[in-house]
Formats: structure tokens, C-alpha cells, sequence
């Protein structure tokens, strides 16, 4: 009974499923109705889509075809404020190809007609080696008309690019050039060679066009009166490094793209290495204070007038120095047997680590190529005593702006460069040098231009606070130095209670001047002549004629700064 | 339900094609722009730099002994003088402060 209960519940299920499996079919046929509508309603919408907009997407190609032409592209450079340094224009060559030519005579009748001053004689030769030649380069746009205008097959057209330097010599050392195959082969052109190639916008510059063009002025005129081989002045913001200018002359234009192999050219503010003389004290002093092993009022007591160092003997400049000085003393007067006291206190490791931390020992990495090694040489005990005063030692102007920017700036690393940085790039520092030691050494500078001990008097021009350092350096010959050629060196900052600005000046083998007239700055009169060839009389000279002139710009100007 | 679904997909889809449209539009419109700006570009890239090789200062040391009686001057920066308004009045100061060593 039980069995034939289950049974009928079976088929009551079976029944059951049965319905189910028939409602499943209807609604399989309801799905497939609405499936293909709507199949065909998406094709149609993607179809109407593709039509309304089949003129769109042909445009979007054109769209892309100008960027692939540009194959020579060269992006322009810019100073700080906005001005062309170079520019890249397109312009047309126009050649011509002999052996298309129909007729030469009815050719040489035309072409006379638009180009009349061109020697004929020359051309008609051309025309018969059937060899194809140039006939203008960088055509105008009237001619180019004309010419096309002609019709002939010979007359072939080149577009070709070209850079032009609408500052001509202003900016020949720091720009560079480049070779016919658009390639850069010195300056920013060769450093900046790839990144030119591919931005859209322009390159900027930290330079200042007129604050450039002031300082070259006054180098060339200081070039005729002290007769120098040649200078270079380098001005730089102390905070972040940026170069406001760079002049080194002689230099050269641009637009000639000229082969310039006379060594005399080279960029003496980045590729010149030279012994700077004392303005390398200023460093000894701020090593000393940074390891607290001197105040600026220790007493350095019997210092001797020379000293025998092996086969060298030091001896002062100054005559009349006292035996008895001062830290403070000792840098405003340019002491060299006072700084040699301060070295050895120091000891080679001290005076060598704090030279290598602010940058002048080891190439400086630079926005150009064009950059000096310093010479390498071993340290001993008469080298720490020379390197205390500045002698056997070696580098770049560029890289003694550097030291003397960090020593003065409150110790914070800096990376000079004529590029632009970013914002937030020119907002890291980091603090090399102990606070305090920037306060003391800027007040001792300041000191050097305004007291009559001082060796800087002619920089001190009113209502800058003009601080800095001298130094003159015998050339060196093979076997020692010579009297003859010396390189006069001005490192200054400015102001000096909070600098903004450091300027080097550096005259490469100045001589005296019988005719010049100096007006002395901290007494009332003036002097004719040059009576010592040092860089108290000729660099210091020269930076203070520089910033009388630039002064009120950079004050004004940069007033944000 | 479904039919909700599929009304919903249909006028999504017909929304969207419409939003592409107008998109379009404006993108070819954009393009036409681009493409006039391009050479107001570089018309305005030759005057500029005819302005700036006109303009540069060897051009107007040039221009000023040419054409001007007198030299120019440098500019004494202690006789630069610093205005500042404070209520409707305005007050003339030093634009340097002097130091004590000057």
C-alpha cells in the first residue's frame, strides 16, 4: 500500500515538472523576439553613430599629420623674461638641378630679372658642369614667388631650418652652436641636445638679457684700458643658485657660425682653471670658525714676516702689515702668514673636507659641458700652507662663486644652473655649513670693502653693501710663476646684511693703465694711473663700475627676490 | 521588470550617442581652432622675434647715440624713492635704507 502511495506522488512530481519544462520554452521564445530586436537596434545605433561621425574621424587624421613633419624641430631658448635668445625659423634654399634645364639662355634671362646683382658668368659655368648647385639660400618670400612663378623644372625648392641669435655675441658661450645636421655641439645646444628635439615650449634661462649685456659692456670696456687677454664675470643668485649672467670675452656670433679654435675664445667662467690668489682665505677663515677652532677675534701673535716651506718661501704682500692680528685682521688684510697659521690649526683633513663640501677640489656637474677639472695634487705640509693663502690650488671662477655662495647664504647647499628649475626644486635646502658662520664672514667682507686696511675700496658704491675679497695670482710657468701674468680676482657679494647676489670678476693677465682716472668710493678725490697691478686696482675696479650699473636693476627688478 | 531593463538600456545607449555627437562636435570644433591658432602661433613667434632683436639693448644703445642729444645716465639708487599709500595719503620714503657704515 505504502509502495503504491510513493507511486502516485512520483507521477504527481513528474506532472509538476512537466509544467514547468513547457513554461520554460515560452519564455526561451519571448527572449529570442526581444534578443533580436534587440540585436539590430545596437547594430543600427552603432552604424547611425559611425555615419554622423564618419567626417569627424577622417578630420582626427589630418589632425595628427603636422606633428610627424617636424622632423628637424629645434625648440626656441628664452631668457627669465620671456626674450628670444634663439629662435627657429624656417627658411627656403633654392638650387638648381643643370640637367632638367630646357634652356639655359631663356634661364639666365629670368633669373637675371629677379636676382639682377648675381655674377652671371659664375652661374652659366655652373649650368654647364651639370652638377646640381645652390643658387640663393634662405630666399625672401618676394623672390621665392617670382621664382616659382617661372615654372621651371631645374629650380628645385629646400626647406631647411635655421637659428637665429637676435643677441648676437651676448650669449655665445652659454648657448652654444650647432652642426648642419641639427645636432648640438656645444653649449645648451649640445647639453640639452635631446630635450630641444622634443619640447613643444621653449627652453628658459635664468639669464637677464640686460643685465648680461651691462656687464659685457663694462668687461669689454675694461678689456682696452687694462689691455687683459681676456675676463669673465659670472653674477648668481646666493640662494638658489640661479646664474642672472655669465660673460666670458672674447666671444663670438652666433649667427656666423664661425669654427672658433683659438684657445683665447673658451668659456673662462666654466672651462678656465686658474690659481685664484687669496680670495681662497675667505674659505681657510670660514673652515676654521665652521670647526669652531677660531673666533673672529682670536689673536694670532708674532706672525713672521716669511716663511720656508721645503724650496718655497712665503712671505707677505703688505709690508707693513703688523706682526700681531686678528682672524678679522688677518682676511681684511690679506694676511698670507696669518692664514698659513690658521691652515695648520686646521690641519690638512679639516681645511680639505670643507673645500670638497662647498665644491671647488673635484668638476663641477653643470648645466654645459664646457666645464674645468681642478687641478688634482697631493697634500703635505707645505700644501695645507699654501692652500691656506690660496696658492697651488685650483679651480673654476664659476665653482669660487659657488664656495663663496654657500659661505655667505647661511650654509645651504646650492647647485648653480642656467636652466629654470622647478618651484619646488629651488625650495630644498639643506644647510651644509653651521648657522652663524655666514653672519661672521659677511661682516669681515663687508669690512674688506670699507675700511681703509681693506684691499676693496673702488666696489664700495653706495646703497648696495658691497662685501668681498681680492685676490691676485701669479701665473704659473714651467719651474714656478711668473711676475709677468697675473689673474686679478674679485669675489664679491651683495647686500652684505642679507645677500642676495654674488659676482665674481676675474681679469685674465690685466696690465696697468698710465690714463685711467680712479675715483676713490671711501675717501673724496681721485688718482690717475694704475700704481699696482693687483685686483684692488683693476677687478675691483671693474665689478664696481659693474654694479653701479646693474645695481638698481637687480634692486628694483627682482624686488620679489 | 525586464521591461524597465530594456527601456532603460535602450535610452542609455540612444543618451549616449547623443552626449557623442555633441562631444564630437566639439571636438571638431576645438581641432578647427587649434588649427588657426597654428599659424597666429608662429606669426606671433617672427614678430616677437623681430621685436626682441629690435628691442635689445645693443639695438637701443645704438638707437639712442643715433638719435638722442644726451647720454643716458646711470641711476643713483639712494635717490630712488619708495611710495606707499596709507589711508588716502600718500607717503614718500627711501627706496634703500641706509646703513651705518655708509
Amino acid at each position: 500500500m505504502n509502495d503504491k502511495k510513493n507511486n502516485i506522488i512520483l507521477e504527481e512530481y513528474e506532472d509538476e515538472f512537466s509544467y514547468k519544462k513547457s513554461k520554460t520554452n515560452l519564455n526561451i521564445e519571448f527572449n529570442r523576439i526581444a534578443f533580436i530586436f534587440f540585436v539590430f537596434l545596437i547594430i543600427s545605433i552603432i552604424y547611425s553613430i559611425q555615419l554622423l561621425h564618419l567626417g569627424s574621424v577622417k578630420k582626427k587624421v589630418n589632425n595628427i599629420k603636422p606633428l610627424i613633419i617636424k622632423k628637424n624641430y629645434r625648440a626656441d631658448i628664452v631668457d627669465r623674461n620671456g626674450n628670444y635668445l634663439v629662435k627657429t625659423v624656417s627658411s627656403i634654399d633654392i638650387g638648381i638641378n643643370p640637367i632638367e634645364v630646357i634652356d639655359k639662355k631663356k634661364l639666365l634671362i629670368n633669373l637675371k630679372l629677379i636676382f639682377p646683382n648675381k655674377d652671371y658668368i659664375k652661374i652659366s659655368k655652373k649650368l654647364e658642369k651639370n652638377k646640381y648647385f645652390y643658387l640663393e639660400k634662405k630666399i625672401t618670400a618676394d623672390n621665392y614667388e617670382k621664382i616659382m612663378m617661372l615654372g621651371d623644372k631645374s629650380i628645385k625648392s629646400e626647406e631647411k631650418l635655421t637659428r637665429i641669435y637676435p643677441q648676437k655675441n651676448l650669449f655665445s658661450h652659454i648657448i652654444g652652436q650647432i652642426d648642419d645636421d641639427n645636432k648640438g655641439i656645444s653649449g645648451l645646444e649640445k647639453s640639452f641636445d635631446k630635450k630641444l628635439k622634443k619640447i613643444k615650449e621653449p627652453l628658459k634661462l635664468t639669464v637677464d638679457t640686460d643685465i648680461q649685456f651691462l656687464i659685457r659692456e663694462e668687461l669689454i670696456k675694461f678689456h682696452s684700458i687694462f689691455r687683459s687677454k681676456g675676463s669673465t664675470a659670472i653674477l648668481m643668485n646666493v640662494n638658489n643658485g640661479d646664474i642672472i649672467s655669465m660673460v666670458s670675452y672674447p666671444d663670438f656670433d652666433l649667427n656666423k657660425r664661425e669654427t672658433v679654435n683659438d684657445v683665447n675664445f673658451i668659456n673662462r667662467a666654466t672651462k678656465g682653471v686658474y690659481e685664484l690668489g687669496s680670495v681662497f682665505k675667505t674659505f681657510t677663515v670660514a673652515a676654521g670658525l665652521e670647526e669652531g677652532l677660531i673666533k673672529t677675534d682670536t689673536e694670532f701673535l708674532n706672525l713672521e714676516k716669511r716663511l720656508k716651506c721645503g724650496k718655497n718661501i712665503i712671505s707677505e704682500y703688505d709690508k707693513k702689515i703688523p706682526s700681531d692680528l686678528t682672524v678679522e685682521q688677518i682676511l681684511i688684510r690679506s694676511g698670507n702668514i696669518g692664514s698659513v697659521r690658521i691652515g695648520q690649526k686646521l690641519e690638512i683633513e679639516k681645511l680639505k673636507l670643507f673645500l670638497e663640501k662647498i665644491g671647488v677640489l673635484s668638476k663641477i656637474d653643470f648645466d654645459i659641458e664646457e666645464v674645468g677639472e681642478p687641478i688634482p695634487f697631493r697634500w703635505g705640509k707645505c700644501k695645507l700652507a699654501t692652500v691656506s693663502f690660496g696658492h697651488g690650488i685650483t679651480t673654476t671662477p664659476l665653482q669660487l662663486a659657488k664656495g663663496y655662495a654657500i659661505i655667505t647664504n647661511g650654509g645651504f647647499e646650492i647647485k648653480p644652473s642656467l636652466v629654470q628649475k622647478k618651484l619646488e626644486d629651488n625650495q630644498k635646502q639643506k644647510r651644509i655649513i653651521k648657522k652663524g658662520v655666514s653672519k661672521q664672514i659677511n661682516e669681515i667682507l663687508r669690512k674688506i670693502v670699507t675700511t681703509k686696511e681693506g684691499t676693496a675700496g673702488f666696489a664700495n658704491i653706495r646703497g648696495f653693501e658691497v662685501g668681498g675679497k681680492t685676490g691676485t695670482a701669479e701665473k704659473a710657468i714651467v719651474g714656478g710663476y711668473t711676475r709677468k701674468a697675473k689673474v686679478n680676482t674679485f669675489a664679491s657679494i651683495f647686500p652684505t646684511s642679507k645677500p642676495k647676489y654674488v659676482m665674481v670678476v676675474l681679469l685674465d693677465e690685466p696690465k696697468t693703465s698710465k690714463d685711467y682716472i680712479y675715483k676713490y668710493k671711501n675717501k673724496i678725490g681721485s688718482y690717475k694711473g694704475t700704481p699696482f697691478n693687483t685686483a684692488g686696482w683693476t677687478s675691483v675696479e671693474v665689478a664696481g663700475k659693474i654694479i653701479e650699473k646693474i645695481g638698481p636693476i637687480l634692486a628694483t627688478k627682482y624686488i620679489e627676490n | 521588470m525586464r521591461k524597465v531593463i530594456f527601456a532603460t538600456i535602450i535610452i542609455l545607449i540612444l543618451a549616449t550617442s547623443l552626449v557623442k555627437n555633441s562631444t564630437k562636435e566639439l571636438e571638431d570644433k576645438i581641432f578647427m581652432v587649434n588649427e588657426n591658432i597654428r599659424p597666429l602661433k608662429s606669426e606671433l613667434g617672427d614678430v616677437l622675434l623681430e621685436f626682441n632683436y629690435l628691442s635689445s639693448p645693443d639695438k637701443l644703445t645704438k638707437y639712442q647715440s643715433q638719435y638722442f642729444e644726451k647720454d643716458l645716465i646711470k641711476i643713483d639708487i639712494t635717490k630712488i624713492k619708495k611710495l606707499t599709500k596709507k589711508n588716502n595719503h600718500i607717503n614718500v620714503s627711501d627706496f634703500i635704507e641706509k646703513t651705518k657704515d655708509e
